[in-house]
């Protein structure tokens, strides 16, 4: 019995051009599912439209082609502000705004209520391996693995039932790392929360288990389950560990 | 006007190029290689202004209400013009935008001033409404054109803030507010910091004006209190307007931020 949260079909974007006609298509005709609870991985080389992809999921970008459906309704039919409260998108490259991180951790708009209790943002910044006395810390004065984690905390905050997560990992030393997988998995099993990562990192791949999808320059080079990857994934993931241990050493 | 005034022949005039003469030879001893400029500066100086000074002559002389609306139909174009081009990047719908605001906050703050403060009957008299709508106009373009030079600024540094924001549920109108308002805030704050030395440092040129036409001092002052409130006035409403339209013209209904305008 299938309980979709996400259901993409035939998803094609370009961004458009200042002017004149719009630029090369940078996601070219992609579709897949994400079940409730379920998590999907998307790999693939710089550029390739990893993160146009789950930009599109929350409608920051609308795609020139295809449909989005968010448990089970069309995307271009809700309220984006719901949806983007519904499936909460980590960026890349952490933002945080001007304040403390008890600032950013309590961010929301003014019609959304939840709890926002001083127990429940300590609880929020243990789960990402950051301290509690971090709450009245200016926020610029982080460093950048504890302002990518304030995001994941910020984001998680608001109890979406889907979580976008685009390389949450890419600034966290292994531990740290290892941690926030963790708590997104620990979400996953008991609140049924749904994963849409990008990484690089084989790890998180493996821990998170569930769909990869290899995407390169904008087209689906393979869709499978993270238990039986084929020979191709599985060299192109050793190779991402490779170029990862180059880069740290 | 007043039996006060000194005329000044075109003989006084040619002395006071010699002023001009002298910022030439600075400039040629310094090798600033200013020369060019000034020489059009200066020659485009006396032509415009004699240009609207035989226009004003005109309009004055007719005193019709047409005339006076055609004049400043005019200075909005141009000052329309001025805002749009001092834009960094140019976005579709500018003009209209600018149009709007200048006309708008224009028109609120002229009526105001023409009709409640000052009274002046008939509405059109060229001598009143000219000047005045001038420094209208004026400050609402200056302050158009800081505004928006900030905004866009803003809007090209803070793109990832504002997306973080959507990101979290808040509508464009919220994810951009931050930056209309330090828009806001850098057009504004050069005329309520001027507010605090207007008159110690220097004589404001309107007020000048008067007391070298023969006004006394004590009715100049009363002019000028004037004119330094309506142009902050102006101020706000056009730098409200365009920072607000201008900052529209960056969000889609779907609350999306259009990044290939920034
Ligand atoms: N706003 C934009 N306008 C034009 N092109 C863009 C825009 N944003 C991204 N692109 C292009 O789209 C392609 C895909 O970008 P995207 O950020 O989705 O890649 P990615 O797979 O996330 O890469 P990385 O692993 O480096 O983060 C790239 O070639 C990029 O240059
Ligand atoms: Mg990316």
């Amino acid at each position: 019995m299938s309980d979709p949260i996400f259901e993409i079909e035939h998803l094609s974007l370009a961004y458009p051009g200042r002017r004149g006609p719009p630029m090369a298509p940078i996601l070219k005709d992609v579709s897949f599912t994400v079940e409730r609870g379920g998590a999907l991985t998307l790999v693939g080389p710089s550029g390739s439209g990893k993160s146009s992809l789950l930009r599109c999921l929350n409608r920051l970008e609308e795609p020139t082609a295809g449909t989005v459906r968010f448990e089970g309704r069309d995307i271009q039919a809700l309220d984006p502000r719901r949806l983007r409260r519904g499936a909460a998108l980590v960026m890349q490259t952490p933002v945080v705004f001007e304040g403390t991180v008890r600032d950013n951790l309590r961010i929301r708009p003014a019609d959304v209520d939840g709890d926002l209790s001083e127990a429940r943002l300590g609880q929020a910044l243990a789960d990402v391996g950051l301290e509690g006395e971090l709450l009245d810390r200016d926020a610029a004065t982080l460093s950048g693995g504890e302002k990518q984690r304030v995001t994941i905390a910020r984001a998680l905050l608001g109890d979406p039932r889907a979580l976008l997560l685009d390389e949450p990992t890419s600034a966290l030393d292994p531990p740290n790392a290892a941690l926030v997988v963790e708590t997104v998995s620990r979400l996953r099993e008991t609140r049924g929360l749904s994963i849409v990562a990008v990484t690089h990192q084989p790890e998180l791949v493996r821990r998170l288990g569930g769909m990869l999808l290899y995407l390169v320059k904008g087209e689906m080079q393979a869709y499978e389950r993270v238990g039986d990857l084929d020979v191709r994934l599985q060299a192109f993931l050793a190779g991402e560990r490779a170029a990862g241990v180059a880069d740290a050493s | 006007m007043s039996a006060g005034v000194v005329d000044l022949t075109l003989w006084q005039l040619a002395l006071a190029l010699l002023l001009v003469a002298a910022v030439a030879i600075v400039s040629i001893r310094q090798v600033l290689g200013l020369e060019r400029d000034l020489l059009l500066g200066s020659i485009r100086t006396i032509v415009q202004l004699y240009g609207v000074g035989l226009i004003l002559a005109a309009v004055f002389a007719a005193a019709r209400w047409y005339w006076v609306v055609l004049i400043l139909v005019v200075m909005t174009g141009v000052a329309t013009h001025a805002a749009v081009s001092r834009l960094p990047k140019p976005i579709p719908g500018a003009y209209r935008i600018a149009a709007v605001s200048l006309f708008v906050s224009t028109g609120v703050t002229l009526a105001y001033v023409i009709g409640v403060v000052v009274q002046v009957g008939p509405w059109y008299e060229p001598q009143y409404i000219i000047p005045i709508a001038g420094m209208i106009l004026g400050s609402s373009m200056t302050s158009a054109a800081l505004a928006g030079d900030r905004l866009q600024g803003e809007l090209r540094v803070r793109a990832a803030e504002v997306e973080t924001r959507l990101a979290l549920g808040f509508s464009g109108r919220e994810a951009v507010q931050p930056l209309v308002r330090s828009a806001l805030r850098a057009a504004m704050i050069p005329v309520v910091n001027g507010m605090m030395t207007v008159g110690l440092v220097q004589l404001p040129g309107m007020m000048t004006g008067q007391i070298l036409a023969g006004s006394s001092p004590l009715l100049a002052i009363r002019y000028q209190i004037v004119v330094v409130f309506m142009q902050a006035a102006a101020t706000a409403l056009a730098s409200l307007f365009f920072v607000r339209l201008i900052a529209g013209r960056y969000l889609t209904p779907a609350h999306q931020l259009r990044r290939y305008l920034l």
